[in-house]
């Protein structure tokens, strides 16, 4: 879907961004985009500024997305890692919400929060459930049982044993999970537009013109750059929290 | 989190475990899966839980630190009761070795073992001081200290496995079948290792195992378990091995329950036949004097510190007087200290009918014969057996 479209984006700008530029200072006489070019660098270097405050916006939106949608499925999982009847029910609730079409949620959300950012961030919270619920408890579940034993034969408490020992084994996982959800964000956080949320979408719906190219393509580079900056600095924050992996890779 | 009132006990005080009546039930219905247990552990002593798997000896084991909760009857630890203890709080002072290891695969060797003393309470240098002292007393080098668990053999692993069982100094070990998933030269060296740190560390200890080899080996005392973690016999290795309590013993002990006793005697601790001495340069008459009537028919050629040299032969014999070399050659030449199971191979491998003895200076102390093995392995608990074994219509 949108992940998807966006996702094909980087080809398309690395492949042509050079092209558009080439003939923008060879022949071109008529303004470049009124022929509606792939990228007119002219307009780019004149409108740059312009996308600034939409960054901006899409970063919180991801951001408070991500951080609330962890919360509350971080203690979700590890609530049903304690009960575990709670695990089918919790695994179908965070389910729908994850099937539910993005434009679809923002309209179900309207009568109760309106129009924008609000609305824009449960929605997104709301997507990003499923997969770090998920995998929170898978990596809860890897933790060896032969582990779990000694800890507890060595006395550490319930929690202790949870805190100190099955939460540091699963951080691949939860990390994973944040990885794949944040990234998701990221993309989706687009149509935030629709519901008055901001965001790059901004830049791409502009003005309600979705064919104006460079703008497309300058606002789908910078959500590509974002996405890929949050998955290096989580692999980043990964790599440091977990130096046992390496050690036992060496 | 840290509590000051549980000080860990810094002195080597071992304290009995006395099962009463104790009795696990899964659930209401079944059979229970420890079934009234009545069992004494002295303190400072090894006593081995054996028996076939499903017989109940890793829930009997797991009663003591409460990984397993009675459903009746009490375990009491130096005279009090474990139902009155907090159960993370109690496990604090038992030690705890499980086959799989169970190191934390996040935590580097010197923080695992620091495991018991960390939520003790105990100040970093001294949990630091403590893990290095471990690491050496179960034979491993200061630089694993550092590395994670995934960097160390099967064998280093449990090492650093009973290191931090032992880390708080606790008042009983618990050992669920501890060298189980080792490679049997290495559990051997285990098993080896583990004795000699017994030998020093005195700590009352419940193993489990299912091999009555190792239970032989390591306990002082054998709790053989059938289903429903009944003690069919709780004795010493010897006893178990000369007088079986039951079929159901004497079949787990098995068939070849005579020689595994010889492995558990050594050769000091048997009567062993003098042999008759000639020196370089003696009369051979005089030798053959000391021949009559005496227990080994040949004479052992010594040298002046009653160092056996060699057998002499009826060629020998023939001469004026002893000469340097004897005919025939010494063949195996035992240790007091050896075990007797050790010394019978050297006996048959050497196709000797005798060996020389010697003490520690290597004198000669006497000579063991295949026939001093053989009435010892006909002594009446070995005559028993074979009674039992002709009872028996297969």
């Amino acid at each position: 879907m949108i992940a998807a479209s966006l996702a094909a984006l980087p080809l398309a700008a690395a492949g042509e961004v050079g092209e558009g530029f080439f003939r923008e200072r060879s022949s071109e006489t008529l303004p470049c985009q009124a022929t509606n070019k792939l990228f007119c660098f002219d307009w780019a270097k004149e409108n740059i500024g312009s996308f600034g405050t939409p960054t901006v916006q899409h970063l919180e939106l991801v951001a408070i997305s991500v951080v609330a949608g962890f919360a509350i499925a971080f203690a979700l999982a590890l609530l049903a890692h304690r009960r575990r009847w709670l695990q089918p029910p919790l695994l179908a609730a965070t389910g729908v919400l994850y099937t539910v079409p993005s434009i679809a949620f923002f309209f179900l959300l309207l009568p109760i929060t309106g129009l924008g950012r609000d609305s824009v961030i449960i929605a997104l919270s709301a997507y990003t459930l499923q997969i770090i619920y998920r995998n929170t408890l898978a990596g809860l579940a890897n933790v060896p049982d032969a582990v779990r034993d000694a800890a507890r034969g060595m006395g550490l408490t319930d929690r202790q044993i949870l805190w100190r020992v099955e939460l540091p084994l699963a951080t691949p996982e939860i990390v994973a999970g944040l990885r794949i959800a944040t990234v998701s964000t990221v993309a989706i956080a687009t149509l935030a537009v629709l519901a008055s949320g901001g965001g790059l979408g901004v830049k791409i719906y502009a003005g309600g013109n979705l064919t104006f190219k460079t703008s497309i393509v300058i606002a789908g580079a910078i959500a590509i750059a974002m996405a890929i900056s949050f998955d290096l600095l989580l692999l980043g924050i990964q790599r440091f929290a977990t130096p046992w992996r390496r050690a036992a890779e060496a | 989190m840290p509590s000051p009132e549980v000080a860990a006990p810094d002195s080597s005080d071992a304290s009995a475990v006395r099962y009463e009546s104790a009795t696990k039930r899964y659930d209401d219905s079944g059979e229970p899966a420890v079934d009234s247990l009545d069992l004494e552990v002295p303190a400072g002593e090894v006593c081995v839980l054996v028996g076939p798997s499903g017989c109940g000896k890793t829930t009997a084991m797991r009663l003591v630190n409460r990984t397993v909760e009675l459903s009746s009857g009490d375990v009491k630890i130096g005279g009090s009761s474990v139902r009155e203890r907090d159960p993370a709080r109690l496990r604090r002072e038992i030690g705890y070795v499980i086959q799989q290891i169970g190191l934390f695969p996040h935590r580097t060797i010197a923080e695992n073992v620091g495991t018991v003393p960390r939520l003790l309470g105990w100040k970093k240098d001294r949990i630091a001081a403590r893990s290095e002292e471990l690491l050496e007393l179960v034979g491993l080098e200061a630089e694993l200290a550092g590395r994670y668990p995934a960097q160390l053999s099967g064998g280093q692993q449990q090492r650093v496995g009973v290191a931090r069982a032992l880390a708080a100094d606790p008042l009983v070990m618990l050992m669920d079948e501890p060298f189980g998933a080792i490679d049997p030269i290495n559990r051997e060296r285990l098993q080896n290792e583990f004795l000699r740190l017994q030998a020093e560390i005195r700590k009352t200890v419940l193993f489990v195992t299912h091999d009555i080899d190792e239970a032989i080996k390591m306990g002082d005392r054998i709790a053989v378990m059938r289903k429903g973690g009944r003690v069919a016999q709780y004795a010493t290795p010897a006893e178990l091995l000369m007088a079986p309590a039951d079929e159901f013993v004497e079949d787990f002990v098995g068939a070849d329950r005579a020689l595994k006793r010889l492995a558990l005697m050594r050769v000091a601790d048997i009567d062993l036949w003098e042999a008759p001495l000639a020196y370089v340069g003696q009369a051979t008459a005089e030798v053959r004097a000391k021949l009559e009537g005496a227990e080994v028919p040949y004479p052992l050629l010594v040298d002046s510190e009653r160092r056996p040299l060699g057998w002499l032969s009826e060629r020998d014999l023939a001469a004026e007087t002893v000469p340097a070399r004897p005919d025939s050659p010494l063949g195996p030449l035992l240790d007091r200290d050896d075990v007797m199971r050790d010394a019978l191979a050297d006996l048959l491998q050497g196709e000797a009918q005798y060996a020389a003895v010697a003490d520690h200076a290597g004198r000669i102390a006497g000579v063991l014969s295949i026939e001093i093995i053989s009435e010892f392995l006909g002594s009446p608990a070995a005559k028993t057996e074979e009674q039992g074994a002709a009872e028996r219509p297969q």
